[in-house]
């Protein structure tokens, strides 16, 4: 019958109508737009720009204020006099001592680990005035010529603008937590002039996974941060080098080379910390006064002594090594005074960050591996910016332990994309050698002497996880059919073990029933009915073999057995789990 | 019922709603005019930032043109090394550096900066032209070509004509060092079309067409020098040379003679004018001479020839030429030594072809054997190479 020929369906339809109107315009209506569009996940969306111009602005700040200290403290020419190289480091050293144990107790270090404790222990709240700390010590240290560089504390002054943007935005827990990855990405992007590799970083070393969540806020928050960023400071990449050209694939064995030989500085270097920096903060109180000092009067005898190459992030001299300015000898031995001076440095406590010395070592060390190489072997056809910039990408591999970022960040601060693949060979080689001679990352050394128990990020990444199959059993008795009737089914009961039965109904999908509810069904006189009639609406939810196990869980308390099927035919029955077969997996699991 | 009790009694998430309403668009107005005032206040210290460092900048790039200047390269690498640490991608610190370290010859360091300016301007004609010269000196030809032809057909700040000229001169020089006549030949044609009457750049070009065999541009070249000054001694002397190895020996003889009075210190033009002279005088077959003259030309000649034999023994192998046992050129000459006389020639006239052959022939084995004679053997086998075919 037509509805609309229908006086009763008439009104019916028409009250229908007017009610879906109404709703529409009140959906529509101004305030539900405005709602909507400030509902908190797309408020956060808008609050990641705005996170990336601060810290933008805030980074491009923080670089003019680096080198406006270094103007002051070491002097506007390239050649520095001996009495700065000497008093700059030291003095600035006394005063940032000063200031971080009596000001701001939370800047030592590079940043990063504070970032991740904001994460996963303070809820996303990082002290504003630990950004003000880490602006002034940090600009001090760097300017001044102490060996490290402004990345870090870039991340660190994005994430505390971020957590305080948050806090003033009252976002929920869930949201602040976020809010410092966020940040931290736009800081770091900023700094490296690099957004991808922030993001990869970030995901990597911070958040630990790839969420979509999260991905969206922390892309906006580091292209924002970049576009300010090139704003004021160009849109160069900080290296330029020819593209290169493989011209014989065996030359690949040389960048494997400088992987091996990187892996191995990697192991030193990140020994070097870990070993001497519980020992520095081992020492009476009074002595923390005087340790950056002592640092920067160490690292001013170093540049006395012939490299005052090694002294602040040394962009400059990078960029000189990968022009082939230097021997290779002297190269060789840049890399070790700068490991030594970064040491110095970053053990004494003041704050700076690793990155920019972590490239510098590569890439001193890279030109100097590729200049031996070019001794013995003239023909191979990698300049010594080739190498410094693979050799770049090998001890952030090897020491920072990030290898997708390691590979990106390569190519952005090159611009070069010809490059990549000596720099993935030369950077899985460091990794994997980093990896088996010290298979703690250097960050998470770090967090466990600070006396905190962070989430590895690489402990995560390569984390076994529990699947369906692993718990899977075989299926033990028939499996119905809901087209047949019961007494059928009842025929096919003889023989089955099992007290449960899974069955298969039509056109798909899958229900459960006992024995005993089929001789209650059976007793009850309902044999000749179909038996897909007789069972409840509800059906039982399926898994597939690759799902983790985790999800199992969610079915296995209230359905006696799960059936697990074929992704290519639902209908197709690989096993069943229950809760017994998936708590006995984990409790193996657990036991090792 | 009123609006507000409704909300309150509808539930705890309408309240957060009408929270955020009230909250979130206000503070982000807040936010953008903080972020504009930031904005602005960076922009500002920008200003400032990039001021000094453009004056810190200046002041050690003025540094290092002074000490460019005076050669002071040491001291340059270092000033416009500092001057690119406050203007990093500054093009002319650059290159100025890159000059520097040249200077030093630190042509590796040097061949990077330009390679990466080359990679910002591929058409800069100053970068070619640098990383021309530092490919030359590695010995690495093609790339140096490559730059050459790069600078001829770059774009010059100043001077851009004779800026390209040079570069092209610099190739042509290249070229003719790499044995590459061909190429340099039509270097040289380009070059001299798009030349001017300038006398010194007319010589340059005649000089290199000399150098590449192309007597017959060279002459053109020194002719053309000639033209505004007809008393340049150096053009005579090109010209001379040129119309010597074309084998015109009374134009030879003519640009030699005037080269001689103007620069009597030019002993080469002095030597070839004598070899033209001998030439002018030992020929037999130049026109308008008696036979008495032409049979004492023919006697010398074949008494050159004899002394030169025995000056210069040929090996036993080398014959006249002729099929089955053929004498030897010694023997021919002995053979014919009594018939040669003014009486004989004056009888037989074939007798001055046959004794200028085997003369020709004398001096062409001879110079093969023991190398291009002098005085008058030279003048004898040049005079062979003019009749050659005749």
């Amino acid at each position: 019958m037509d509805l609309q020929s229908n006086p009763e369906t008439e009104v019916l339809v028409e009250n229908g109508q007017q009610n879906a109107a109404s709703a529409w315009i009140q959906e529509h209506s101004p305030r539900a737009l405005l709602r909507s569009a400030f509902r908190e996940d797309r408020f956060f969306l808008v609050l990641s720009v705005f996170i990336g111009i601060f810290s933008g602005l805030s980074v491009v700040c923080f670089r003019f204020a680096i080198d406006w200290s270094r103007l002051y403290l070491l002097g506007t020419g390239a050649v520095l006099t001996p009495v700065r190289m000497l008093l700059a480091p030291s003095i600035a050293g006394l005063v940032i001592a000063l200031l971080v144990i009596h000001f701001f107790p939370t800047t030592r270090g590079s940043g990063v680990n504070q970032t991740k404790a904001a994460l996963y222990i303070f809820n996303g709240n990082i002290p504003i005035r630990t950004a003000i700390g880490k602006f002034i010590t940090s600009a001090l240290a760097i300017g001044s010529g102490h060996s490290l560089g402004p990345e870090d504390p870039s991340l660190q002054i994005g994430a505390c603008l971020a957590s305080m943007l948050g806090r003033k935005m009252r976002l929920s827990r869930d949201r602040m937590r976020l809010i410092a990855p966020v940040g931290a990405a736009a800081g770091l992007a900023a700094a490296f002039n690099a957004p991808i590799s922030a993001v990869l970083f970030v995901i990597e070393e911070v958040i630990g996974r790839w969420s979509a969540g999260i991905l969206g806020s922390v892309v906006l928050s580091a292209i924002s941060s970049v576009v300010v960023m090139r704003w004021f400071l160009g849109s160069e990449s900080l290296f330029r080098i020819p593209s290169v050209q493989l011209k014989n694939p065996t030359e690949l064995i040389a960048y494997a080379v400088l992987g091996v030989i990187g892996g191995l500085a990697s192991v030193v270097f990140a020994a070097g910390i870990t070993t001497l920096r519980p020992k520095c903060k081992g020492l009476p109180l009074w002595t923390q006064y005087l340790q950056p000092a002592i640092a920067g009067l160490l690292i001013g005898v170093i540049a006395m002594l012939g490299a005052p190459q090694v002294m602040g992030a040394g962009y400059e001299y990078m960029d000189q090594a990968m022009h082939g300015q230097f021997t290779w000898q002297f190269l060789a031995i840049l890399a070790g005074a700068k490991i030594v001076a970064t040491l110095l440095s970053f053990v004494s406590g003041t704050p700076g960050g690793m990155f920019a010395p972590t490239l510098f070592i590569g890439a001193m060390l890279g030109a100097s591996v590729g200049g031996v190489q070019h001794v013995f072997f003239p023909h191979l056809t990698g300049s010594a910016g080739t190498y410094a910039l693979v050799g770049m990408g090998v001890l952030f591999a090897g020491f920072l332990r990030a290898p997708m970022t390691s590979v990106f960040m390569v190519l952005e601060v090159s611009g070069n994309y010809s490059i990549i693949v000596p720099v993935i060979i030369a950077n899985t080689f460091a990794y994997v050698i980093s990896r088996a001679l010290q298979p703690i990352a250097i960050f998470d050394l770090l967090t466990r002497q600070d006396g905190l128990e962070l989430p590895s990020m690489e402990e995560l990444r390569e984390e076994d996880v529990l699947r369906v199959e692993d718990a899977m059993q075989p299926v033990e008795g028939p499996v119905l059919d809901s087209e047949k009737t019961l007494d059928q089914a009842m025929v096919q009961l003889d023989g089955a073990g099992s007290d449960d039965l899974l069955v298969r109904m039509s056109p798909s999908g899958w229900n459960s029933v006992s024995k005993k509810e089929l001789h209650t069904l059976a007793n009850d006189g309902k044999g000749a009915s179909k038996l897909g009639s007789l069972l409840p609406i509800r059906q039982v939810p399926f898994l597939h073999p690759d799902h983790p196990l985790e999800i199992a869980l969610r079915y296995v308390d209230r359905w006696p057995i799960v059936p697990v099927v074929s992704r290519a035919d639902f209908r197709q029955l690989e096993g069943v789990v229950s809760q017994r077969t998936v708590l006995e997996r984990y409790r193996e699991f657990g036991e090792g | 019922m009123p609006e507000e009790q409704n909300d309150t009694m509808a539930s705890p998430k309408l309240a957060k709603y009408r929270f955020y309403l009230r909250q979130r668009p206000a503070l982000l107005v807040a936010l953008s005019i903080l972020a504009v005032v930031f904005f602005l206040a960076v922009t500002g210290l920008s200003r400032a930032y990039y001021r000094q460092r453009e004056f810190l900048g200046d002041r050690w790039s003025a540094r290092g043109y002074a000490d460019l200047k005076a050669n002071n390269y040491d001291a340059a690498v270092t000033d416009f090394r500092t001057a690119l640490l406050y203007s990093r991608d500054d093009y002319f610190y650059q290159l100025n550096l890159a000059e520097a370290l040249i200077g030093l010859s630190r042509t590796g360091e040097a061949s990077a900066y330009l390679l990466n300016l080359w990679d910002r301007e591929p058409e800069n004609g100053v970068v070619n032209l640098e990383l021309a010269r530092i490919a030359r000196q590695q010995g690495r030809t093609d790339q140096a070509i490559r730059y050459y032809h790069g600078a001829v057909y770059a774009a010059w700040q100043r001077g851009e004509e004779s800026q390209r000229r040079e570069a092209r001169f610099e190739l042509v020089d290249l070229l003719l060092q790499n044995k590459d006549q061909g190429d340099a030949e039509a270097e040289l044609i380009a070059l001299a079309a798009n030349a001017n009457d300038d006398p010194a750049l007319q010589k340059r070009i005649g000089d290199l067409f000399m150098r590449a065999g192309d007597y017959e541009h060279a002459l053109a070249a020194y002719r053309t020098a000639l033209r505004t000054n007809q008393h340049d001694e150096k053009a005579m002397a090109g010209a001379g040379n040129a119309a010597f190895q074309l084998q015109r020996y009374l134009l030879a003889q003519h640009y030699l003679k005037s080269a001689g009075v103007a620069d009597s210190t030019d002993l080469h033009s002095a030597q070839l004018l004598q070899t033209t002279e001998s030439v002018l005088r030992m020929d037999p077959f130049r026109p308008q001479i008696s036979s008495a003259d032409r049979s004492k030309i023919v006697m010398d000649a074949f008494s050159a020839a004899g002394h030169r034999l025995s000056s210069c023994p040929l090996p036993k192998n080398v014959t006249a030429g002729s099929v089955g046992s053929p004498p030897s050129l010694s023997d021919e000459w002995n053979t014919l030594k009594p018939r040669i006389n003014p009486l004989g020639l004056r009888r037989n006239p074939d007798l001055a072809d046959s004794a200028m052959d085997l003369v020709f022939r004398i001096e062409h084995q001879t110079s093969l054997v023991c190398g291009t004679p002098t005085g008058t053997d030279l003048a004898l086998l040049l005079i062979a190479k003019l009749h050659e075919g005749s």
